[in-house]
């Protein structure tokens, strides 16, 4: 795959407090990238540094070419007392946009979004998925290259949200390279293709979602039955008590299942349960990052 | 321009205090001395309220700056100096149409002179530029809203004080006449009552809107120095 973007040793600081360090990464055209990490990890000023928008740092970030840029800030940063057209074509404008170019890509956009029907209306009459959508679409009305977006799913309701989903797939079809910010780890599985796991300012683990689920996260089985497990089960691997059956994070799954199965048997009673649970990213995300709570 | 109550404290205010000042100051002087007063209050109001438009311009780069505005702004090619002119300019617009409505009302209702209206037209363009040039600068500096009105506050009636538009200079101590010399209220305060009065030599015109123009473009420096976040 071709490479889009390279970070090589980045480095950032506040003052004396130091939020990136040593941020080195690989991006490849029409990939979708996620950014995952706690609060205060430092994933708003990488993406910052990508954007362009902070220039006072040390390290390399080198585009393979000429890369128009998107960026969906994290805020909803938009003019409320006027209307959606209005801040399209406002930043259409700082976007080089003019004319009848400019016309027809609000146009679109707002197609896109799915706002054609409230395009005069103010913004500020606007639910919270509709601002966010409209977030998304003064980003890219440019037709960018790179889209960045930093948490664009905050605080809006599931049909906004399998919305911006959906625009994120049509942005991949379209050949699009995406870096997506979230705290959500079952969007960033069912968005991106790889992701980078940063946290205290630096990337603890990056790859393709399979690679990394497959390095950190322990295959586990769920168990709902009558009975409590019986002490042998810790054999297997730890156990925990979940949603009224019990969690067994084990290597040898199946030996886990069959020892359940023989348990209940000779108990002659009712297995409600017995299920393999597929590991996802949010266990990875917590044995990486820990679960401490974060400022 | 969103901002209605802008119109409150920069024309009505001005007005109300106007109005009670100068009955205030007026009372018991005699023709005569009431219009020399008059000439003094009327573009020294003016003056003094024009930097209260520091604060709308700091709420405004503030809020630019907490909706993500500011940083949305620097990921496009707008360099950093258009984006400041563009919040720049539009207080220009509202600083000046403030200037010529409080003149307006000092001729409609006071019959204060305008003998060189050409100059008062250019000294009313120099003092927008100087003040709003200040609150650019004031702007870009400030990290709260109460910090903005703070030293607004210190800005506009610090030196309203000491450039002598609440007590005519010539009646403060001499080293306090020294110091008002170094408020930019004070230079254009003589300016407009020069002009109006019809008494503004073009070399004291000259200096006034060099003074000014100085301050309005060192603010505007100020404000480029400091990063885009």
């Amino acid at each position: 795959m071709t490479r889009l973007l390279t970070l090589n040793g980045i480095y950032k600081n506040y003052g004396k407090k130091t939020v990136l360090s040593n941020i080195s990464l690989q991006v490849s055209k029409g990939i979708c990238l996620g950014l995952v990490g706690p609060n205060g990890a430092g994933k708003s000023t990488l993406i910052k540094i990508i954007a362009s928008i902070i220039q006072d740092y040390r390290g390399e970030l080198r585009f393979s070419d000429s890369v128009r840029i998107g960026y969906v800030p994290q805020d909803i940063s938009l003019e409320e007392t006027v209307s959606a057209k209005d801040n399209l074509q406002f930043f259409g404008r700082l976007y080089g946009l003019s004319g009848k170019a400019l016309k027809e890509r609000i146009s679109e956009v707002l197609k896109e979004i799915g706002l054609e029907k409230r395009e005069k209306d103010k913004v500020q009459t606007f639910s919270g998925g509709m601002k966010r959508r409209l977030n998304i679409g003064c980003a890219i009305l440019h037709e960018p290259d790179l889209i960045i977006m930093d948490e664009p799913t905050v605080g809006i309701d599931p049909q906004s949200r399998q919305h911006i989903f959906q625009m994120v797939d049509r942005f991949r079809e379209a050949g699009k390279t995406i870096i997506y910010a979230s705290h959500y780890m079952e969007e960033i599985e069912r968005l991106c293709d790889e992701a980078a796991f940063i946290d205290h300012g630096k990337i603890v683990e990056n790859g393709t979602i399979q690679q990394i689920l497959q390095k950190h996260a322990v295959p586990s089985i769920f168990v709902k039955g009558g009975n409590a497990l019986p002490d042998k089960i810790n054999e297997f691997g730890s156990v925990a008590a979940k949603n009224g059956g019990y969690i067994v994070q084990t290597n040898r799954p199946l030996d886990a299942m069959e020892f359940v199965l023989q348990f209940y048997k000779e108990k002659n009673d009712q297995l409600e349960r017995l299920e393999l649970v597929q590991p996802i990213l949010e266990d990875v995300f917590f044995s990486l990052t820990g679960k401490e709570l974060r400022d | 321009m969103q901002d209605r109550g802008i119109w409150f404290w920069a024309i009505i205010l001005p007005i109300i205090f106007t109005v009670l000042f100068i009955s205030v100051f007026t009372s018991g002087l005699n023709e005569t001395e009431s219009r020399q007063v008059i000439l003094s209050i009327v573009p020294g109001y003016t003056v003094m309220f024009v930097f209260f438009i520091m604060i709308s311009m700091a709420e405004s780069l503030l809020k630019d700056q907490k909706i993500g505005m500011v940083a949305r702004i620097a990921s496009t090619p707008l360099s950093n100096h258009f984006y400041l002119l563009g919040k720049w300019i539009p207080y220009m617009y509202i600083v000046f149409i403030q200037i010529v409505i409080l003149l307006l009302f000092g001729k409609a209702v006071y019959d204060v002179p305008m003998e060189q209206p050409l100059l008062l037209m250019m000294l009313a363009i120099f003092l927008t530029f100087m003040v709003t040039g200040i609150g650019l600068a004031l702007s870009v500096m400030v990290k709260t809203t109460n910090m903005g009105i703070a030293l607004t506050q210190v800005i506009a009636l610090g030196g309203a004080l000491l450039g002598g538009l609440w007590v005519p200079v010539d009646m403060m101590p001499e080293f306090l006449q020294a110091v008002s010399r170094f408020m930019p209220q004070y230079w254009a305060h003589q300016g407009f009552q020069d002009a109006m009065a019809g008494t503004l030599k073009m070399a004291d015109f000259m200096k006034v809107s060099l003074v000014l123009l100085g301050i309005g473009v060192a603010g505007f420096i100020l404000a480029l120095l400091r990063p885009k976040q």
